[in-house]
């Protein structure tokens, strides 16, 4: 058993394309999932029982099946109706929509977390629903959420590897092709672990930083 | 027409190869997370840090990596653990639950207040007895909740195995699309499966969830 890196270092350039395709794919979905989390949420506490029942059923599904199921119905299946979307919508689609069941949860605990107490003092100095939301449950409800939504954040960009099953060209995707190419298995794989691991680390420490100093109230 | 009388039954095998997977990789992934997690409070230094690095370092990386890795590259350097699709899968995903569940005993294991360590340790009692009879009786409880929240993401990362040609409920749908060329009921139906195992489970832990609050 011997590494050696000489075989796949000229595929370096490849290599970091191909985490930049992950990354943006991961952003993507993550803004567009995290915006419809927040319609999710607001369908899944509304008065209106249709609306409930409706978001809690999006919740529920889009969390008890698996990404790759997901990701099989929109790039396999929709066709069948005829909606064709490239390998790169498919992920896009279906990796917004599973965010956006998770951060739907995310959102309603963070609401959740601020006390009952300090709304209740709100409306009692006759600050109006808006005005209790923006001065008084938003900001401690943003930090109670962040470490949540990095996690969330993390997992979404773990999971992009799924892309490769319906052959989008990410990070994983292209160290399989690498792999047969080079035939350098070994040294393929464990680069490609530790550029995710990297990555992953680098979104936790900025993150962590973020919590300390931009959002220090 | 989708054929239920032809592909039901495959579906249904399939089904029952990731809970079967599910069980078992997710039973000696608590081992091994009870073991990391324990380490991660361990008296000596080069422990913890061990435990640290495979508990982080696995939780940075995808769970496709990991499979893909004991598939094609661990043979290569131990020839002795060339194994079939299904140990290759069982391995990988309890690696894989491993690290998780081991941070999430060290996270019950830290919940635990001091105090009540220093008591036992004023009474005289050293690590072991420490950990058996103060610690974790109480950091298993804690535990459960998250525990059954990692249960859902194993059966649902356990989809992957279908990438390396193990014929899970995935793969099983992927091998009937290529027959029956209906790909959207196919998953449907695929997706109905997993979430009748998964949502079960959900149940019990809000169940177990409410219990215990």
């Amino acid at each position: 058993m011997t590494f050696y890196f000489g075989d796949i270092l000229p595929y370096l350039p490849v290599m970091l394309e191909a985490l930049w395709v992950s990354i943006y794919v991961t952003l993507g979905s993550f803004f567009l999932g995290s915006v419809l989390g927040v319609f999710v949420y607001l369908g899944r506490d509304s008065s209106a029982k249709p609306l409930r029942v409706l978001a809690g059923g999006f919740i529920e599904v889009f969390r008890n099946t698996p990404l790759l199921v997901q990701l099989y119905l929109i790039y396999f299946g929709l066709p069948e109706i005829g909606i064709n979307l490239n390998p790169l919508w498919s992920a896009l689609l279906g990796m917004t929509l599973n965010n956006a069941a998770y951060t739907a949860e995310i959102f309603r605990a963070g609401i959740q977390s601020v006390p009952d107490g300090l709304r209740e003092a709100a409306s009692a100095l006759g600050m109006r629903f808006s005005q209790t939301f923006r001065y008084i449950v938003l900001k401690p409800a943003v930090r109670n959420v962040l470490p949540s939504l990095t996690n969330q954040f993390i997992v979404l960009f773990l999971f992009s590897s799924v892309g490769s099953v319906i052959s989008l060209n990410e990070l994983t995707a292209t160290l399989q092709d690498l792999n047969q190419q080079t035939l350098r298995t070994l040294e393929v794989f464990t680069f490609g672990a530790g550029l995710y691991y990297l990555t992953s680390a680098a979104i936790a420490w900025s993150s962590r930083l973020a919590e300390r100093t931009l959002f220090r109230w | 027409m989708f054929d239920f009388g032809q592909f039901m039954p495959p579906l249904i095998r399939g089904a029952l190869l990731t809970i079967f997977l599910c069980v078992v990789s997710g039973a000696l992934g608590t081992l091994i997370g009870l073991i990391f997690g324990i380490a991660r409070s361990a008296p000596l230094a080069v422990v913890r840090w061990l435990a640290a690095i495979y508990t982080n370092f696995i939780r940075g990386i995808p769970i496709l990596i990991i499979l893909l890795f004991m598939y094609f590259a661990l043979p290569l350097m131990f020839p002795a653990a060339t194994f079939d699709r299904g140990v290759t899968a069982i391995v990988g995903l309890s690696v894989y639950s491993g690290a998780y569940m081991a941070e999430i005993f060290r996270g019950s294991i830290e919940a635990i207040p001091r105090g009540q360590l220093e008591a036992a340790e004023a009474l005289g009692m050293h690590y072991l007895l420490k950990m058996r009879y103060v610690v974790m009786p109480q950091a298993l409880k804690i535990a459960v909740p998250p525990a059954i929240g990692f249960l859902i993401a194993l059966v649902k990362a356990s989809s992957l195995v279908s990438v390396i040609g193990f014929t899970d409920l995935t793969r099983a749908g992927r091998i009937i699309t290529s027959q029956n060329h209906l790909p959207l009921v196919t998953f449907v139906i695929v997706a109905a499966l997993y979430f009748i195992i998964s949502y079960p489970i959900s149940l019990f832990g809000r169940w177990y969830e409410r219990r215990l609050a």
